[in-house]
């Protein structure tokens, strides 16, 4: 049975590893679909509606096209359809340079018949509110109602109660690299497009039949990419229009989204409201749990999200809705509905420890079925120093408050089967690997590198990876749910040691021994059983001539495995007197399965952590009711982490298994409710509306004293 | 942004006869440009000229005199401002405005004059397709809209707030400008140089159309001062004001003997709050005279649907900084 | 249904919705391959209004000339600028991400302090001495700034990195040993999206002691 050995055995595997990128990152030498120059180029801009619904009257080109430099001018909406956001696309422009592009947009003439239009939930859900999707009425999906349990008997039993309501606002991705291509046609059946992807061969795909195409005769590349965080796997209206513009001029066009059009039209996740009775038992026990709720993912469906979450709850029903509004739609973000329900859920733990007059990890303990989470509780809380918390939140006279909160989280990231790979030794001495996977910035490139060396007897800067690139024609899947490196892993390792088998076979016979008892490592091959029998790599591989050895590999179950438990816990502290919150620490608690790379693990880990707080602190999504815009499409007031903003973090890989998983979203859905329940413990006023900034903690301050 | 043309201004009487000879809004003046350029990328403004005063000469650094104070020439950059010395040593508030500004790289290019005449950054205001009131069009938005950001004092009819750190900061320290325009130059009290929307709502100060700011001066530091920029912010950086204080006392002990205090990101204009500096004047300092200083420094405070916590915020600022000078 | 435009008194047409159509339009002539959209009207130095020019940069130690319109940033002729020789800049390390001088992803350093490429016209740079990530190593031997972030890990996606090492590299020219306070202010104009912050603290630390 394939297995990846113990971590005693390994030289590489689960150390710490710098990432093989990191030259070309840090020198600039990277080059991202942003920055690729190709003779010809030109460059694309779309037009995009400011009105956030609208009959489309009409649509006069003509000024734009007859500008100089300006090569090609396509609509994108057709006379008498309907936009239905702002942000919608019109039209699209390629120009000689960006410039030209920017002019030309706006010298499009587009007769606009506006429309009612809902841009909150709220309006959308209102009485006289106009009807923005004929199949939902009210604006709303039918409920999604789901029970289990006696609900009634359960709260029967309950000795304590809690009704809230719980919010989370829309977020968005804030890729530093906009979602963008530069599309170039060989011939009129042969395209080139370097995408900002998170999955090359979904793009591919979706081009190939956008133009009726042999996939094979699409070509995508994606050697860098600056973050995609789940809104990055179609090519898009932007993807296609850049390939149109392409085709339309016969020249290289890019087309990268402004920072504006990514907040509106490149997703978001979703807005989560949730209404929730809860009882619990005098012994601790949850034991009866009544949602309902709803959540906007734009003009369409997906605004889903976790409820009940981590913690076992026999008797309960939930009820869900979406509801519709003429914004952009939303997208898969990082651990998709996790976040908004670990928050509604941790502060409800809370809620109901305190009632109880329980300590709210002992609670945790007692209603959390998974056994990796309960020694996280041991090991986070010693780390945190959980004995520290206000036993009675928001006691003592202090203007700057302190506390400590915990969270929880899961998630899935076991990988899938479909993954094809090489792994070429040449004569030279120098190895090859190839996949149709893409590195998004989670350094699957490094970790292909390290299962290679590992297999081979290598360092990993002696394998040359190749990936982010539909030519080799090896697909691998998006990099979606974590299960990137779960997916690719076991296929890469199979591979290199076929390769590895073939190249022993070959010398085997010159050292007079079985390939049973041949191993490499120190770039040289020996056998067991009698080490003066050695061949050094190079001369083994030089007897290769022309014949490469090139082997694939398959995906086997064994090497993987899904399902990953995470806790954090957050030290806070709150002035009172300005609302303001600076973390201390965060403790991140991860189980992480086997880390290929504990470096590369441990920046995904903070990563995760700070794009948690980054939705706890400080990230809205502002539609204004009267002009039907968004107000913070910029990053001006979309406010992301920055240095100020960063805690110490101590982000602990928890070893469970010696398995490959995911583990790029977990980490950013503990930190929510950990950060909550922090602040709450140190003000003694809970916060349910995220993110949890000055204005709220003043209010609700100000609220209790009266 | 729009195409436009450039000129590297030579004299300051070169760039006041250029606008005097134009319409308003189509030659523009330009120094560091980390906001002019926002705007021209957003399309508010679309000038036809710029005037670039960085190649003015002698408009730039600090001039310090023991008699008449200092001097900080329009086109010093922000970056200079927090570090000189002397303004760290004595006119604290002044540097720890500067050192809160934005970021490293806008405070390396940013300029006081700019910093001074900068524009609003309501999120109506720079949205092109919203026609505000500010922009000529009929109501503003932050009354019935999102107003999380927006003005509690002065506000009627525009509820924006004046972005700068330095004005409030300067205006404490009872600062003047020097403004050159055709008939020659002239000085006004930094205070009166701004103005509410309530005399003009398209303008934040009453610099003429063909007139530009050439310098600050600032009184010699008296003895005994204190001085503190206080500013809440959403975000470290980089985040404008929620609410600020600049605030400078003459302490004699734990009384109080003067005290200026003067309000950022909270009225269209520095506010200057002569109630909060009458509650501490002649007073001795404590908890109670703090807080009740903070409570006048609002008592006209007239909060919008989303930022009456800006009255709480602004008060208990108000009174941190009082307690600071006692202690 | 009322008409939400009129009850809201929002003053939102399609006239308004077309704004800046038409207006200020100067008659473009485009030189192909190159940033100019407008003839050349005069020159900088004289005090006149000019609408393109041909500017010569000095850009990592090499001067390059390139004409350029008033409103080309400097970030736009480093990264899409093409030298009157007809060879691409081609400097793509500096990256557009806020295109407001929010973010730091064009960091670059302009006479030894770093600024905003977005937010800098390319006139205003002419005669001073412009430094991108690109410039930053000596041949093969990397900065100590660079060798840190590779080390640390201080870098994900790797789209902010070059801001953050410029921005790093111009922190440490200045004070060579920043305490962990004096790093988060000195890169307070950077945003990473990916959340490496505590790596490149560390890197940061670690390249200190090699200055």
């Amino acid at each position: 049975m394939a297995s990846w050995g113990e971590a005693s055995e390994s030289r590489l595997i689960g150390k710490r590893i710098p990432r093989l990128s990191g030259k070309d990152k840090v020198t600039g030498k990277a080059k991202y679909t942003f920055d690729i120059n190709r003779p010809g180029l030109l460059y694309g801009r779309i037009l995009r509606s400011e009105v956030a619904r609208a009959n489309v009257v009409d649509l006069d080109l003509s000024e734009a096209e007859a500008m100089p430099g300006v090569k090609a001018v396509l609509p994108l909406v057709e006379v008498g359809r309907q936009i239905r956001y702002q942000g919608q696309e019109i039209a699209a422009v390629a120009a000689e340079t960006d410039d030209i592009a920017k002019d030309a947009i706006r010298r499009i003439r587009v007769d606009l018949e506006e429309l009612p239009f809902v841009v909150t939930e709220e309006d959308a859900m209102a009485e006289n509110a106009p009807q923005i999707r004929d199949d939902w009425a009210g604006n709303q999906s039918e409920p999604n109602v789901r029970e289990e349990g006696d609900i009634n008997a359960g709260f029967e039993q309950a000795a304590v109660e809690v009704e809230a309501t719980y919010h989370t606002p829309v977020q968005t991705h804030v890729c530093l690299e906009t979602h963008g291509h530069v599309a170039e046609w060989e011939d009129d059946e042969n395209l080139t497009v370097w995408a900002s992807t998170q999955g090359v061969f979904g793009v591919r795909n979706d081009l190939a039949g956008h133009f009726n195409l042999p996939a094979n005769q699409v070509r995508v590349i994606t050697e860098h990419m600056g973050g995609g965080f789940g809104s990055k796997f179609g090519p898009g209206v932007e993807g296609r229009t850049a390939a149109n513009l392409a085709r339309a001029t016969g020249r290289p066009v890019k087309l990268m989204l402004t920072r504006k059009a990514e907040h509106l039209v490149a997703g978001n996740r979703p807005s989560m409201t949730q209404h929730v009775r809860a009882g619990a038992t005098s012994d601790g026990r949850i034991i009866a749990y009544d949602m309902k709720g709803y959540g906007t993912g734009g003009i369409s469906s997906g605004a889903g999200f976790q409820a009940p979450y981590v913690y076992h709850v026999p008797n309960r029903r939930t009820e869900r809705r979406n509801v519709a509004v003429n914004v952009g739609n939303q997208r898969a973000m990082r651990a998709p509905g996790h976040p908004q329900g670990a928050f509604a859920m941790d502060s409800l733990m809370d809620e109901l420890a305190e009632k109880l007059g329980m300590n709210p990890l002992e609670f945790r303990r007692i209603n959390d079925p998974s056994e990796v989470r309960q020694a996280q509780y041991t090991l986070g809380a010693q780390e945190i120093g959980w004995h520290r918390r206000n036993s009675v939140p928001g006691s003592g006279t202090a203007v700057k408050k302190r506390g400590i909160g915990v969270g929880s989280g899961q998630w899935g990231g076991g990988g899938g089967d479909g993954t094809q790979a090489r792994v070429t030794i040449n004569a030279d001495g120098t190895v090859e690997a190839v996949t149709g996977t893409q590195d998004i910035g989670t350094g699957v490139r490094t970790a292909i590198a390290i299962i290679v060396a590992e297999e081979l007897g290598l360092n990993p800067t002696d394998v040359m990876v190749k990936v982010g690139d539909s030519g080799p024609g090896l697909p691998s899947g998006g990099s979606g749910g974590s299960q990137t490196t779960a997916s690719v892993a076991p296929v890469i390792k199979t591979a290199a040691a076929a390769a590895k088998q073939k190249l022993f076979e070959r010398v085997a016979p010159q050292l007079e021994a079985s390939v049973e008892d041949l191993r490499v490592g120190n770039r040289t091959i020996y056998v067991v059983s009698d080490r003066t029998k050695t061949i050094k790599w190079e001369l083994a591989t030089g007897q290769l001539g022309m014949e490469s050895i090139s082997e694939g590999g398959h995906w086997d179950r064994e090497l993987r495995q899904g399902g990953v438990a995470g806790t954090q816990f957050a030290e806070v502290e709150v002035d009172t007197e300005t609302g303001a919150i600076r973390l201390i620490k965060i403790v991140a608690v991860q189980d992480c399965g086997l880390a290929i790379n504990r470096l590369t693990t441990e920046s995904q880990i903070n990563g995760g952590v700070i794009m948690g707080l980054g939705q706890a602190l400080l990230e809205e999504r502002f539609m204004d009711p009267q002009t039907g815009r968004m107000l913070n499409a910029n990053l001006e007031d979309y406010k992301v982490p920055g240095t100020f903003e960063i805690p110490e973090i101590k982000s602990i890989v928890f070893d469970t298994h010696r398995k490959v998983t995911g583990v790029g979203e977990p980490p950013c859905i503990p930190t929510l409710g950990a950060i909550a329940n922090a602040v709450y413990n140190a003000i003694g006023v809970r916060i349910r509306e995220l993110p949890i900034t000055p204005d709220k903690i003043l209010t609700a301050l100000a609220e209790k004293k009266a | 942004m729009e195409k436009f043309s450039y000129v590297n201004a030579t004299s300051v009487e070169q760039v006041t006869t250029l606008l005097s000879d134009s319409r308003w809004g189509e030659v523009m003046l330009v120094a560091g440009g980390t906001d002019l350029l926002g705007e021209l990328k957003e399309y508010i403004e679309t000038p036809k000229t710029l005037i670039n005063l960085k190649t003015l000469p002698g408009m730039e650094g600090i001039k310090v005199d023991e008699t008449t104070g200092l001097t900080i020439g329009a086109l010093t950059t922000v970056a200079d401002i927090a570090k000189h010395p002397t303004i760290r040593h004595h006119y604290a508030v002044v540097a720890e405005a500067a050192g809160s500004i934005a970021t490293p790289q806008i405070r390396n290019v940013g300029t006081l004059g700019g910093n001074l005449c900068q524009r609003p950054r309501c999120w109506y205001y720079r949205d092109e397709a919203t026609n505000c009131l500010k922009k000529g069009g009929d109501i503003c938005f932050a009354v019935d809209g999102l107003s999380k950001y927006h003005a509690i004092l002065g506000g009627d009819p525009v509820y924006i707030v004046h972005p700068s750190d330095l004005a409030p900061a300067l205006i404490a320290l009872g600062a003047s400008v020097k403004i050159v325009g055709p008939e020659g130059e002239k000085t006004m009290l930094l205070e009166d140089f701004f103005t509410l929307p309530a005399a003009n709502p398209f303008r934040e100060n009453v610099l003429q159309s063909n007139e530009i700011v050439v310098e600050v001066q600032v009184p010699p530091a008296k003895p005994n001062t204190k001085s503190f920029y206080l500013k809440a912010r959403e975000k470290g950086a980089p985040d404008f004001a929620l609410a600020s204080v600049a605030a400078v006392f003459e302490m004699d002990g734990k009384t109080c003997a003067s005290a200026s205090i003067v309000l950022g990101g909270v009225a269209p204009a520095p506010w200057r709050s002569k109630e909060a500096e009458a509650a501490l004047t002649g007073k001795m300092i404590d908890d109670s005279v703090s807080r009740q200083a903070g409570a006048d420094a609002v008592k006209d405070a007239q909060p919008l649907n989303d930022n009456a916590y800006k009255v709480t915020l602004t008060q208990n600022l108000v009174s941190r900084a009082a307690m600071m000078a006692a202690s | 249904m009322p008409d939400k435009e009129k009850k809201q008194g929002t003053n939102i047409s399609r006239r308004n919705f077309l704004k800046g159509v038409g207006t200020g339009t100067v008659a473009a002539t485009v030189a192909p391959s190159v940033l100019i959209g407008a003839e050349k009207e005069a020159d900088a130095q004289t005090g006149d209004a000019v609408a393109s020019a041909t500017i010569q940069l000095n850009i990592n130690g090499k001067p390059y000339q390139v004409e350029v319109e008033a409103r080309t940033t400097l970030l736009t002729v480093l990264r899409d600028g093409i030298d009157t020789s007809g060879t691409n800049i081609d400097l793509t390390g500096a990256k557009l991400i806020c295109d407001r001088g929010e973010c730091g992803g064009c960091t670059v350093m302009v006479d030894g302090k770093t600024v905003y490429a977005c937010m800098m016209l390319a006139m205003d740079a002419e005669g001073k001495q412009i430094t991108t990530v690109e410039g930053l190593a000596d041949g093969d031997n990397l900065h100590p700034v660079q060798d840190a972030f590779v080390q640390h890990d201080a870098l994900m996606c790797g789209f902010c990195t070059p801001g953050f090492v410029v921005s790093s590299a111009a922190l440490l020219s200045e004070n060579t040993k920043p305490t962990l306070e004096e790093i988060k202010v000195g890169l307070s104009g950077n945003t990473c999206r990916c959340g490496t912050y505590p790596f490149i603290f560390d890197a940061v630390k670690t390249a200190s002691k090699k200055m």
